[in-house]
């Protein structure tokens, strides 16, 4: 992308010695097995009903003609994240070397501004209470595993991802996988519009997924009983 | 279909559209009781008016720390050291606070006519602000169709003053001169409200994808039925024709048409804070 296209001064693209870690999910490559999602519970002992990562699904076509498509999904950190923008605390804050997007759990004071603003739904309320881990009633979301990737490894989804669906690495690297992925094939990042620029590419993402949610009109009651049920939960 | 699916919550729950409903009437009551030193008319609602203001602001105050997830860490928000500036929610506090301080001034010197003016008119001026940010806390999200509009702030202007004309009305007790200029106040507000809702109807309906969705969703079913039926029709069209109505200028015409309204600025308020988020759940 071009220099001219960087506007905002916590953009991180093209700053010569930072890093500027990104993810190229190749959804052709993507079979549903949802390992990602169970390998980034199993990291973060995530609560039932709500996910870092999730991998949603759409049958598309008319059987017999039919497929499922998979569009995982995480936290973009962004380039411009306007949850940053929105938290009146700085709880939420992009990292300087990294473009990490992470969260102050001992300052979040729960006003959920940053869930208002961030355009994929990426962000979630932790319950009152947990099994295992202290950290509750505040916003939550993806790290990108920063713990991991300081420690040299990649983040536990792509660790686990048995397709090599998902790749990680830093996108200021000319020589790393994902510099090579992105400048080789036609990638595409979700809502581009809203101008936050993703660090999430994907490669070969069905529309039924990237396009704005007409499921608003299509819900099955069977769906639609699990909603209620996830509803409550959260009430 | 529905093996494995993942749903999202919306992040403002409806708790937030009374703290909006709630602050607006607080600011416009305390600017009705600063405009009694301008205006003889509202001279009768000055005690009162205030002291409305004063309780609405403890009772929002309340509402908006407790709707936190970690309420006692509503001191974080005080601390200025942890402020970021383009958050709205920072500019409420800042202003909420500044309001509670100018409020309890006024307060100690309301007996006074000539020392009362100045707090009076600095906490009508933080006043005008408090529904100028609830609005930016809205718009400022542009990813949400019907909230990153130009429109909110001033919409939450017109709503403020309409709900707390609606509200003065009960306090004026029959006051006849009172009365005649909060119907002239709720007049032009509802009608400046009815402009504000038909211009972000149509902008909405002739949006792109997520404004069509979201125009769908809230003037149909449940959101529908709240936004359009009590919001729009009810608490906006019908008030507005009965205040122009000969019956509009008694009391009792009054008084309905300030409950209708109050039914409606709250109604708008829920709808136009649902209504986009709730959509916004059903992206992927
Ligand atoms: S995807 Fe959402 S939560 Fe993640 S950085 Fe972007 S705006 Fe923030
Ligand atoms: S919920 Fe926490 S992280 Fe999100 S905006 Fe509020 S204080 Fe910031």
């Amino acid at each position: 992308m071009s220099e001219e296209l960087r506007t905002s001064s916590i953009e991180t693209r093209g700053v010569a010695g930072k890093k500027r870690y990104a993810m190229v999910i190749d959804t052709r490559r993507c079979i549903g097995c949802m390992a990602c999602q169970v390998a980034c519970k199993a990291e973060y002992d995530t609560p039932l009903g709500v996910n870092r990562t999730w991998v949603p699904y759409k049958v598309v076509g008319t059987y017999p003609v039919v497929k499922k498509q998979f569009l995982p999904r995480l936290c973009n950190h962004c380039d411009d994240p306007p949850c940053v923008r929105a938290c009146p605390v700085e709880a939420t804050y992009k990292s300087d070397d990294g473009g990490f997007v992470l969260q102050r759990y001992e300052r979040c004071i729960g006003c959920r501004a940053c869930m208002a603003s961030c355009p994929y739904n990426a962000r979630f309320m932790l319950p009152a209470s947990r099994t295992y881990t202290k950290i509750t009633n505040v916003v939550d979301k993806c790290t990108f595993c920063f713990h991991r990737v300081a420690q040299g490894l990649v983040p536990a989804c792509v660790q686990t991802c048995i397709g090599r669906a998902r790749v990680f690495g830093d996108l200021n690297d000319p020589a790393s996988e994902v510099s090579y992925l992105v400048a080789r094939n036609a990638t595409q990042v979700l809502r581009p519009e809203q101008g936050t620029k993703p660090h999430v590419f994907y490669i070969g993402a069905d529309r039924n997924h990237t396009e704005f949610g007409r499921d608003i009109y299509r819900r099955p009651d069977v769906l639609e009983g699990d909603r209620a049920a996830f509803q409550r939960t959260r009430a | 279909m529905g093996d494995y699916v993942v749903f999202h919550d919306v992040a403002w729950h409806g708790v937030y559209a009374l703290y909006f409903f709630l602050i607006g009437i607080s600011a416009a009551l305390y600017f009705f009781s600063a405009l009694s030193f301008y205006r003889e008319e509202f001279k009768p609602l000055r005690a009162t008016s205030f002291y409305g203001a004063f309780a609405l602001l403890a009772v929002a105050g309340l509402i908006l720390v407790g709707d936190l997830s970690q309420p006692l860490r509503f001191v974080n928000t005080l601390n200025p050291g942890y402020w970021n500036m383009s958050s709205p929610l920072v500019w409420g506090t800042i202003l909420i606070v500044l309001y509670g301080l100018v409020s309890v001034w006024y307060f100690l010197k309301l007996g006074d006519e000539k020392a009362a003016k100045l707090p009076a008119v600095i906490g009508a001026v933080i006043a005008l602000g408090l529904p100028i940010y609830t609005g930016f806390d809205l718009a400022v999200h542009q990813a949400r169709p019907v909230w990153n509009t130009p429109l909110m702030p001033v919409l939450f202007v017109a709503l403020s003053l309409v709900s707390g004309a609606a509200v003065a009305s009960f306090l004026a007790k029959g006051e006849a001169r009172l009365l005649g200029a909060l119907r002239q106040i709720m007049l032009w507000t509802t009608g400046a409200t009815a402009v504000m809702v038909l211009s972000l109807l149509i902008t909405t309906a002739y949006g792109g994808s997520s404004d069509e969705l979201t125009y769908m969703f809230m003037t149909s079913g449940t959101i529908g039925g709240i936004f359009v039926g009590l919001g729009i029709l009810g608490g906006t069209a019908v008030p507005l024709v009965l205040l122009l109505l000969p019956f509009g200028k008694e009391r009792a015409g009054l008084l309905l048409s300030s409950v209708l309204i109050l039914v409606g600025g709250l109604s708008l308020r829920y709808s136009i804070l649902m209504g986009p988020q709730i959509v916004q759940t059903f992206f992927s």
